[in-house]
């Protein structure tokens, strides 16, 4: 009985006296409880991390206290030396990126395109990224020299890859009728990519930018340790044989910092181009 | 001017099969569909239904034959054809407006008369109030109805419907039908419907044509002569059922033919 009427009390269910929706575009969603809650945690892993040093839990030369090495990051921002590496590395890590998935995306088209070159060169790709390709910078080195480009060049074939497959994968699995829609009311060839498939494929294309953005940031860092004369990566590993741990854990806070920014941006990129998705 | 509407000229559509054959979709189709006029296409699943439609649509090449709508040849896709899918063709990462208007952005008609075309092809298929929301927030029956609205903007003299409620339930199948009437006596398109549902094709059409299990030729015609202004009470008369014996009487042996060759009884 009781179900009988609610099934008839209830419009909503009924499409047709559905009410018009609020168009959702809540880029931020949740931001402000989420950030609060970041916040949060951080002061507790600082708290923890100053009262462990303070009791003397481990030793300050392995790893000092947050109250030592705030002032060191405080200091290089008046230094020089480490605005000339952070350039550096910047420079690495955006050329990196954007060369990166550049290829990535205009490889990915072109697997798509002639799915027999796709079929022919996928198993490459997909066990090139399993190769550690760092492996191949003593190569670049003899290539082309110790400056940028040798780590720009690396990076960006690490950053390129997953975003030539993810590419690909999301414009194979853009749904046929998009594309017969396209051609149906008169799409030219680059419409049909640049108006349909690429923003049907869009959130595999940024799950690609993604592994992109990581794989370049990883890739310059970690080449800046082994070999280069500048850099973040470098500094921290000279850092390191110095023996000054505080300022060396100052340059690992940028790098983190740097690399959190890069994620945040990427998750507002991926919101305002989901905005309406059905997302579950 | 005697030469508008559909013409088409003895049309045959072949495939290569996996086997190295020749499957023949479409065969030997000399049919004409007169300006305004409304014929339905009823078949077995896999006859070369889609096929004939995206023969008239443009989108796939007869082998030999060919088309005629409004008096030109058909050689590619055109916007006077306008085309709905059995499948969801809203672009989900545009609203309502957005999806209705990207057709006309192709088409290059100018921002204020896209605007405009939009709110009538919206108010059209009764989605006034809709206009911002994403596809992902519509219920099936409405994305096709969006799917319509954005053929219709584009005010195409000929409309192909190739099962566009396959995917629905029946009573959204129903009223939808009732709509597709009530917008087709307003805007007087030539329309071929293509459909499964015997009653959906009688229900609407002014004329069905039964095709044959491969290959698909047109076995039946049979014209329906109900009531103009008919809506979907007209399924309980008596004339209706006649309708629908007589088709289903054409469509049973093909029906039965396909599906021993789908199954492999045949074999």
């Amino acid at each position: 009985m009781t179900v009988g009427h609610r099934a008839e009390a209830d419009p909503v269910t009924h499409p047709a006296a559905a009410p018009p929706p609020v168009p959702r575009r809540r880029v931020w969603g949740d931001g402000p409880r989420s950030a609060l809650a970041t916040a949060a945690l951080l002061v507790a892993l600082g708290v923890i991390w100053e009262v462990g040093s303070a009791g003397r839990l481990w030793s300050p030369e392995v790893l000092p206290a947050p109250s030592t090495v705030f002032p060191a990051l405080r200091a290089l921002a008046g230094d020089a030396q480490f605005w000339a590496d952070a350039g550096r590395t910047g420079t690495e890590v955006l050329g990196s990126i954007v060369c990166g998935s550049g290829i990535g995306l205009v490889v990915g088209v072109a697997f798509w395109k002639a799915p027999l070159a796709g079929r022919v060169f996928e198993p490459y790709l997909v066990s090139f990224y399993a190769v550690p390709l760092v492996l191949f910078y003593p190569v670049m080195i003899v290539l082309v020299g110790l400056g940028t480009p040798s780590v720009v060049i690396l990076a960006s074939v690490m950053a390129a890859i997953p975003m030539a497959l993810n590419t690909w994968v999301g414009l194979a699995a853009v749904p046929p009728v998009y594309l017969r829609l396209a051609r149906s009311i008169g799409c030219t060839r680059r419409q049909q990519l640049l108006r349909v498939a690429l923003p049907s494929a869009a959130p595999y294309v940024l799950a690609g930018l993604r592994l992109a953005v990581v794989y370049a940031l990883i890739g310059c860092i970690a080449m800046e340790f082994t070999t280069a004369q500048a850099g973040l990566g470098y500094r921290i590993r000279y850092l390191y044989d110095a023996f000054e741990t505080t300022p060396m854990y100052a340059y690992i806070l940028v790098v983190l910092v740097v690399s959190i920014t890069l994620t945040v941006l990427l998750a507002v990129l991926e919101r305002v181009v989901m905005a309406g998705r059905s997302q579950s | 001017m005697t030469d508008r509407g559909i013409q088409l000229d003895d049309v045959t559509v072949r495939f290569p099969t996996s086997g190295g054959e020749q499957m023949t979709a479409v065969d030997q189709v000399t049919q004409r569909i007169p300006e305004r006029g409304f014929v339905s296409v009823v078949g077995p699943s896999g006859c070369g239904k889609s096929t004939l439609l995206g023969v008239i649509a443009g989108l796939q090449s007869a082998t030999s034959g060919r088309v005629v709508v409004d008096g030109r040849v058909v050689t590619g896709p055109d916007r006077r054809v306008g085309l709905v899918f059995q499948e969801d063709s809203t672009l989900p990462w545009k609203t309502v407006t957005d999806n209705v208007r990207f057709a006309m952005q192709i088409a290059g008609i100018d921002r204020a008369e896209q605007r405009r075309r939009a709110r009538e092809a919206i108010e059209l298929v009764g989605l006034t109030g809709f206009e911002s929301a994403y596809p992902s927030m519509l219920s099936g029956g409405m994305r096709q109805r969006v799917a319509l609205a954005r053929s219709l903007a584009l005010s195409p003299s000929v409309l192909l419907m190739d099962e566009p409620f396959a995917a629905l339930d029946q009573q959204t199948r129903l009223l939808l039908g009732a709509e597709i009437l009530r917008i087709w006596r307003q805007t007087h398109q030539t329309v071929l419907f293509v459909t499964h549902d015997l009653s959906e094709a009688i229900l609407l059409s002014q004329q069905v044509w039964v095709m044959s299990y491969r290959p698909g030729r047109i076995i039946d015609v049979i014209d329906v002569d109900l009531p103009a202004d008919r809506d979907a009470s007209v399924v309980s008369t008596r004339e209706f059922n006649q309708l629908q014996n007589r088709v289903w009487e054409s469509l049973r042996a093909e029906s039965l033919r396909g599906f021993r060759q789908e199954s492999g009884v045949g074999a």
